[in-house]
This record gives structure tokens, C-alpha cells and sequence, in this order.
């Protein structure tokens, strides 16, 4: 399931010619050249998503992630920064941290002992006397190699390995808009991202994943069976039936917006499976604590994005998505409930909620996931050589606020992916976008 | 996978427990390896619990887990399997299953805890093979409606691992 359709590679600056404004050529998720180059220029060079702050609360807690392929640790130091740092040791390479998630306020790498800080610095080089004075008194510059770039927004912690390009702020772009509207549904402003990342191995390109995941026209027909047997969709997803809009943010990011049709029908929870508010009555309590009766009625109504932040992050709603690219036809979707710190009799809905849909067993990924490899069985026919995304093309409206479709079911969000990922794998050397 | 009831004196072998339990045990395994949902679905009591947690001291509380099904749940999946068109299950993988080392762990009034260990096969694009640790309690207290299936709590060896979509009954 995992063979690989070779193809001439193309060249560096032909990156181009493989998207059209309606079209995409099938090379970009099979060919292990395109794949290569994404590596480097997306996710070395650009921002990526690393962790999340609730990750790491407490001084000493660490988690292990991958950038790419490159293993890192990101971690708490004593100084309370978050640090983002190669999981390598210095001396020969041995990978020095091999837990998910722990704490701990030093690494000593099994091999032969040398020891890091958390925040990366060598500390202890056991049987010292092999080494000469010079070598020892350069001993700090022999700590784990720090990402070059660390930034966070609203607890979202992204790094890029390269030292130069556009800031974060610059990199989110219009997206930091979706940050604010999850944050906006909890009463501190935080969230809670530890019950357990789900781990979902999608046997499809990642660019695959992370289109599927704001392609509103699927639905009706990879989805069928839910509607169909378990229950209707929050809102129907019959294009013309709703005001359900399809965006694309620009920088890459993109999202299909419920906000037009959850304001319409000016209904509490409706993306919550209506939950009426007196099953959450804590939590109603301290909304309207902190943030008033009419911005909390206004933040039930309008419930959490569905954006894709480019290239790795998907707020699902009130879940947390991100991918990790293995191989052009191989992807790792990780998924955890955003819960609301404190909120119990929410979090545990939201916990059953995240079980229902997600993951390998879930009622709706599965069957992405199935169809997702299905599709990258089916490029290894190479005719036709494009895959169409012409849907809505002519009715696309340029707002403040993106490029718009008011037809859920356009291929906006993933034009405006393209045209990104064109643009950051073909701009010219030493420009990082 | 130290639960309370395994911790406590294990009645050796399967002397312990009743045959029609174990052949209730095979029942369950043969009607979810030959994708028989709807009959599956029968073996279940009203309060019966479906769960597949991510680690093995999860507490599904405060920890997500791939499946925790209450039986409401229960019945919507078998129902979306039931549609034909639950991508990921259509056509439904051929799959068998071994399930060893039956050991009684606990017995009340009402119910029996059985703990095994199971092999499963499952042939869909490639042949896959799943592997763990399943605790069922079933409840033998109504003659009429022979055993019925309370709980199936089912560990996955590779509970920590990326694992494929795995959209049939464990
Ligand atoms: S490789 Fe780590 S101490 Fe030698
Ligand atoms: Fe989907």
C-alpha cells in the first residue's frame, strides 16, 4: 500500500508547473523528490507546530516530537521558557530522550554519560581527564542543538530549523484569527491539550490529510453512513441548504467557516451536539464569569474554527490535529480533545465527542482514512495526469477576510494551498516564507 | 493492564470457568471475526461497555482511548457498519482470531470476568496481525437470554504505536 510511484523529478524552479490555478498535478504526492524538497523547505525552514504550552505546565515536563524527520524535545526549563531542542546527544548522536512525555530536569545519555540541562546546555562530560583543557573549556558550545526559531500564539508553540525567514505573526497570517476564536470558548484562555495524542497512520500523501480535512464537499459521500445510520449532521450538508462558507486565509491556511449559518440560526451548541446549557452548568458559570452573558451567549453560538494552519496544524473544531509526513504516501495524524482546563462535566463529553469521530476506530476518520488510501492507490495510474479543483472557481469572492466561497462545497481552501505550497517550494534560495 | 481484578488470586486454567462461558467467548470472537454485526450486537447487555484504551493504565475519565463505546454507541456503530457503506469496512476485512490463555479472574452473583490473550488476523489490503489482552465480563444470572456480554476491554499490544485504521469489531 506503501509503493511509491517514481517519476521524472522535477526541477527545483518547476515546482510551478505543477500546480495550476484549477489544477494540480498527480507527481506532488507520489514523488519522492517533491517530497524531499517539502521536507526542507516547509518543515525546516518554515514554521511548523511543535506542542502545545499545556503540554508542558511545569518546569522539568518535556514531550518528544518530530520536526520532519528530525527528532526533537521540547521542553520546560527552570527559567519557565519553553525550549525546543534536537533530541541528539552531542557527542555521537546517540537519540538521548526516549519517552513521550515526562520530567525530568536533566537527559544523561546512556552511552557514555554526558549530560544535558533541559534547556539544552551540557553539563556533566564523565572521565573528564581524556580530554584536553581546550576541548573542555569549550564545553558549552556542546549542547543539544536548539531549533534556530521558537515562537508560540495563544499557547501554540511552532519552530522552524532554519535561523532566517518571516516571523510567526507573519507566517499565521489571518489564521491567528482561529487561535482567538477556540480561546475565546474558555473562560481562561488556555486549553488543555493532555489526554493522550490519538495516533492515526494514514497510508496517503500528508497534503492529502490536510486537504481532506477542509474539503467541504466530501461529506455527503465519504460520511454517508454516519448520516445515514447514527445521526444527521450538525447542519445539513447539502451545499445550497446552508450558509456554510469555505475560506481561503492565505499563507496557506484555509477553513470551512459555520459562523454565517450557526449565527443564522442564532442557536446555542449547535457544533456541540446541542447540548442544552444546564448539562454544563460549571462551565456556562464561568464563561459568563469571564467574559459576560453577551460575548458568552456570542462565543456558544459561534462555536470553535475548522482551519487548517499550514503545513501541520488542523483545529478541528474542538479537536487538536496535526500531521506528521513520513513518506510521500505515508502520514501520522495525531488528535487530542481541546479541553477546558477545569471543566470536567465538559471535558469528559469532549473526550467521548473526540472517540465518537476521530482516529483509527472513529465513526468519520476511518473512512478518510480509508478513502485518503484509497486515492493515493489510485495515482499510481499516472493519466490523467491532473487532479481537478476547479469546483466554485468563478464564484470566488476576495474579502478582507480571504478568498470566499459561500458554496461549502468549492475547492477554495485547497486552491489557496496550492498556490502557497508553490510559492514557498519554488522561492528563490535563502527566502524562507 | 493491572487492573483490580487482575491482581487478585487467578483461578488456574480454564478448569474455573463454565463451558458455556467459554463457548460464548468463541461465539463473540467467531461473530465479530466473520463481520456478523447485527449478531454481535445481540450478545450485548443494556449497560454493556465497549472500550479500547491508548495505554494500559488509562483512565478513560480523563485519558482519550481509540473506542469507549457505552451501548447506545454500540449500537450506532454496528448500525453504520450495517449501511454498506462504511468505507473502511467495506468490503469488510477477513479476519480470524485465536484466543488463549482463558483465565478466570473474578466472579460475583451476577457476572464473570474472563481474562485471555488473542491473535488476530485481518486481511484487507495486506495481512495485518493484532495482538493483545481482552477482558470480558459477562453476566450468566438470566437463564432465558443465556450469557450477556457487560464488558469487553481490549488492550492492543501496540496500543502506543500509529496504528491503521482499524474500523472492524476488536
Ligand atoms: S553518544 Fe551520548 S555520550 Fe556518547
Ligand atoms: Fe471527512
Amino acid at each position: 500500500m506503501t509503493e511509491v510511484e517514481t517519476r521524472p523529478a522535477p526541477r527545483r524552479n518547476g515546482v510551478r508547473d505543477l500546480v495550476r490555478p484549477d489544477r494540480v498535478h498527480g507527481s506532488v504526492y507520489t514523488d519522492p523528490e517533491v517530497f524531499e524538497l517539502e521536507l526542507e523547505r516547509i518543515y525546516r525552514q518554515g514554521w511548523v507546530f511543535v506542542a502545545h504550552e499545556s503540554e508542558v505546565p511545569e518546569p522539568g515536563d518535556y514531550v518528544t516530537r518530530r520536526i520532519g524527520r528530525e527528532p526533537m524535545i521540547v521542553s520546560r526549563g527552570r527559567d519557565g521558557k519553553v525550549h525546543v531542542l534536537a533530541n541528539r546527544c552531542a557527542h555521537r548522536g546517540n537519540r538521548l530522550c526516549n519517552a513521550e512525555r515526562g520530567n525530568s530536569t536533566t537527559f544523561r545519555c546512556p552511552y557514555h554519560g554526558w549530560t544535558f540541562k533541559n534547556d539544552g546546555a551540557l553539563v556533566a562530560v564523565p572521565m573528564r581527564t581524556g580530554y584536553s583543557e581546550e576541548f573542555l573549556a569549550r564545553r558549552s558550545e556542546l549542547g543539544l542543538a536548539p531549533a534556530p526559531r521558537v515562537d508560540e500564539y495563544g499557547g501554540f508553540v511552532f519552530a522552524s530549523l532554519s535561523p532566517d525567514g518571516i516571523s510567526l505573526r507573519e507566517h499565521l497570517g489571518r489564521a491567528t484569527g482561529a487561535i482567538d476564536r477556540l480561546l475565546a470558548l474558555s473562560p481562561t484562555g488556555g486549553l488543555d491539550l493532555r489526554a493522550g495524542w490519538m495516533k492515526h497512520r494514514h497510508f496517503s500523501n500528508w497534503k492529502m490529510v490536510i486537504e481532506n480535512n477542509v474539503d467541504g464537499y466530501h461529506a455527503l459521500f465519504t460520511h454517508q453512513s454516519v448520516y445515514e445510520a447514527v445521526r444527521e449532521a450538525k447542519v445539513s450538508h447539502v451545499p445550497s441548504k446552508v450558509e456554510v462558507y469555505v475560506r481561503d486565509l492565505g499563507d496557506g491556511h484555509s477553513e470551512i467557516d459555520y459562523l454565517p449559518e450557526y449565527s443564522r440560526l442564532d442557536e446555542e451548541f449547535v457544533w456541540f451536539g446541542r447540548a442544552p446549557r444546564e448539562k454544563l452548568p460549571r462551565y456556562v458559570a464561568a464563561m459568563e464569569e469571564a467574559h459576560g452573558p453577551e460575548d458568552t451567549h456570542k462565543a456558544f453560538v459561534v462555536g470553535p474554527p475548522h482551519t487548517m494552519i499550514f503545513p501541520n496544524l488542523f483545529l478541528a473544531e474542538m479537536n487538536i490535529m496535526f500531521v506528521e509526513p513520513l513518506a510521500p504516501g505515508e502520514t501520522i495524524a495525531y488528535t487530542t480533545p481541546a479541553l477546558i482546563p477545569g471543566m470536567d462535566e465538559l471535558n469528559t463529553r469532549m473526550l467521548r465527542r473526540t472517540e465518537g469521530a476521530m482516529g483509527p476506530a472513529g465513526f468519520l476518520i476511518a473512512d478518510d482514512g480509508e478513502i485518503g488510501a484509497r486515492n493515493q492507490l489510485g495515482l499510481a495510474a499516472r493519466s490523467p495526469e491532473w487532479l481537478m479543483l476547479a469546483r466554485g472557481a468563478t464564484t470566488d469572492v476576495h474579502e478582507d477576510s480571504g478568498t470566499v466561497n459561500h458554496d461549502k462545497s468549492s475547492e477554495t481552501p485547497q486552491r489557496g494551498l496550492w498556490q502557497h505550497w508553490a510559492s514557498v517550494l519554488d522561492a528563490p534560495e535563502g527566502v524562507n516564507r | 493492564m493491572t487492573s483490580a481484578t487482575e491482581t487478585g488470586s487467578v483461578r488456574t486454567g480454564a478448569v474455573g470457568i463454565d463451558p458455556a462461558i467459554e463457548s460464548f467467548l468463541y461465539l463473540e470472537a467467531r461473530l465479530a471475526d466473520e463481520a456478523r454485526y447485527s449478531e454481535w450486537e445481540a450478545l450485548w447487555d443494556d449497560d454493556g461497555l465497549y472500550w479500547v484504551p491508548m495505554s494500559p493504565d488509562a483512565d478513560p475519565n480523563t485519558d482519550l482511548s481509540y473506542v469507549y463505546d457505552n451501548r447506545r454507541r454500540i449500537r450506532s456503530r454496528v448500525a453504520q457498519l450495517n449501511t454498506g457503506s462504511r468505507h473502511s469496512q467495506t468490503p469488510p476485512s477477513m479476519m480470524r482470531r485465536l484466543l488463549t490463555n482463558l483465565e478466570l479472574l473474578d466472579r460475583d452473583d451476577d457476572t464473570v470476568t474472563v481474562g485471555s490473550n488473542f491473535v488476530l488476523y485481518e486481511y484487507r489490503y495486506d495481512m495485518s496481525v493484532w495482538a493483545g489482552r481482552v477482558i470480558h465480563r459477562v453476566r450468566t444470572t438470566d437463564p432465558e437470554r443465556g450469557p450477556r456480554l457487560v464488558a469487553k476491554t481490549v488492550h492492543l499490544v501496540n496500543a502506543g504505536a500509529p496504528l491503521p485504521t482499524m474500523a472492524f469489531l476488536l
